[in-house]
């Protein structure tokens, strides 16, 4: 099987600093990979390569079969490459229903999409004329969430989904991601919490110093994390 | 593992189809060199042409001395155009990447100060 989206010794670089040095990681459909490392890992780095956000330096994406280096950000993103990003990235001064509405550009109108959040958010619309900066960390991540599924991906990018969160409400927004994954979305979620994480994932890579050290089965990642993180 | 083969095949699809472009900030960063280039070319077409109406007192030779002037003076305002758009657009995309940073930041703490201290709302909100 082909993969869906493919890293081929990706480098990428700050100015003259590289923090990507020849990152490999294969995605296929219908899987949820995790990638799990420690704080300067390069992580958000290689999301944001990915998704055309940031240049490369060296090495191919591909995604769907094509190489895509050099990509606008926003035409992967409307043939359905969907990235969260870390932070959440709504807009804090507009209603919920306004930021979902920006989710607009892919093929679904304002208010289908406004039905598919709120049956998948319930509480997103209870607040759907509030302020998206006044809610809680939760509720926004919710909404990130929600506008990210409102363009019908085919590949969804998370980044740290649970940053800054209270692991009752990680828990909640995994379930939702597994629930997605389910129907047969691909998920590529970069986390430093790794416990929840590992619960929906099929496959789960390491990475350290701008590098993909390991990639395996959930079960032999978690039991190579400690030493990964630790270097031991 | 799942699969969503019509959604995989229309994704495809599009990827195939989409228009491959260089990266804007290339683009960005000739424009400026070329349009420096301009603006000094056509100062210098602009000097070239004093010299040649003042070296000489042949009409004809004279007129070919304001077509360069004015040959000049195109390349330079194109030129210079092109710098000030090249410019501007880099110092505008830090502007709007610090104005989305303070928005985000003043949300947050108009969030803060409306919340009571230790209420956990994200505890509260998971519970229900």
């Amino acid at each position: 099987m082909t993969p869906l989206v493919e890293l081929r010794g990706v480098c990428a670089a700050y100015g003259p600093i590289e923090v990507l040095h020849g990152v490999d990681l294969a995605l296929m459909p219908g899987e949820v990979l995790a990638v799990l490392g420690p704080n300067g890992a390069g992580k958000t780095t290689m999301l944001a390569v990915l998704a055309g956000l940031h240049p490369l330096t060296g090495g191919d994406v591909f995604v769907a079969g094509r190489r895509v280096n050099g990509a606008d950000a926003s035409d992967l993103a409307r043939a359905g490459l969907c990235l969260v990003p870390e932070g959440r990235g709504i807009f804090p001064n507009l209603t919920v229903r306004e930021n979902l509405r920006m989710a607009s550009h892919a093929r679904r109108s304002a208010a289908q999409i406004e039905v598919a959040a709120y049956e998948r958010f319930p509480r997103l619309a209870d607040r759907r004329r509030q302020v998206a900066g006044t809610m809680s960390g939760g509720e926004q991540q919710m909404l990130a969430l929600a506008r990210g599924l409102a363009t019908d991906p085919a590949v969804l990018v998370l980044d740290e989904l649970s940053m800054g969160l209270a692991p009752l409400v990680v828990e909640e927004l995994y379930g939702r991601v597994g629930e997605l994954a389910r129907t047969g979305v691909s998920v590529l979620v970069v986390e430093q919490f790794a416990r929840v994480v590992l619960g929906v994932a099929d496959r789960a890579a390491i990475m350290l110093h701008g590098c993909v050290v390991d990639v395996g089965p959930p079960h032999e990642i978690e039991s190579k994390l400690s030493s990964a993180y630790l270097g031991g | 593992m799942n699969d969503n083969t019509q959604r995989i095949e229309q994704f495809r699809a599009e990827v195939a189809d989409m228009r491959l472009r260089d990266p804007a900030t290339g683009l960005d960063r000739l424009l400026v060199k070329l349009g420096v280039v301009g603006l000094v070319t056509g100062l210098g077409f602009g000097v070239a042409a004093w010299f040649i109406s003042h070296g000489t007192r042949n009409p004809l030779q004279q007129r070919d001395a304001l077509v360069v002037a004015v040959l000049g003076l195109t390349i330079a305002v194109v030129g210079g155009a092109l710098f000030v758009k090249g410019a501007m657009a880099q110092f505008l995309r830090f502007w709007m990447a610090r104005l989305c940073y303070e928005q985000q930041a003043q949300a947050d703490r108009l969030a803060a100060s409306l919340a009571p201290p230790g209420n956990g709302h994200d505890e509260h909100l998971a519970r229900h």
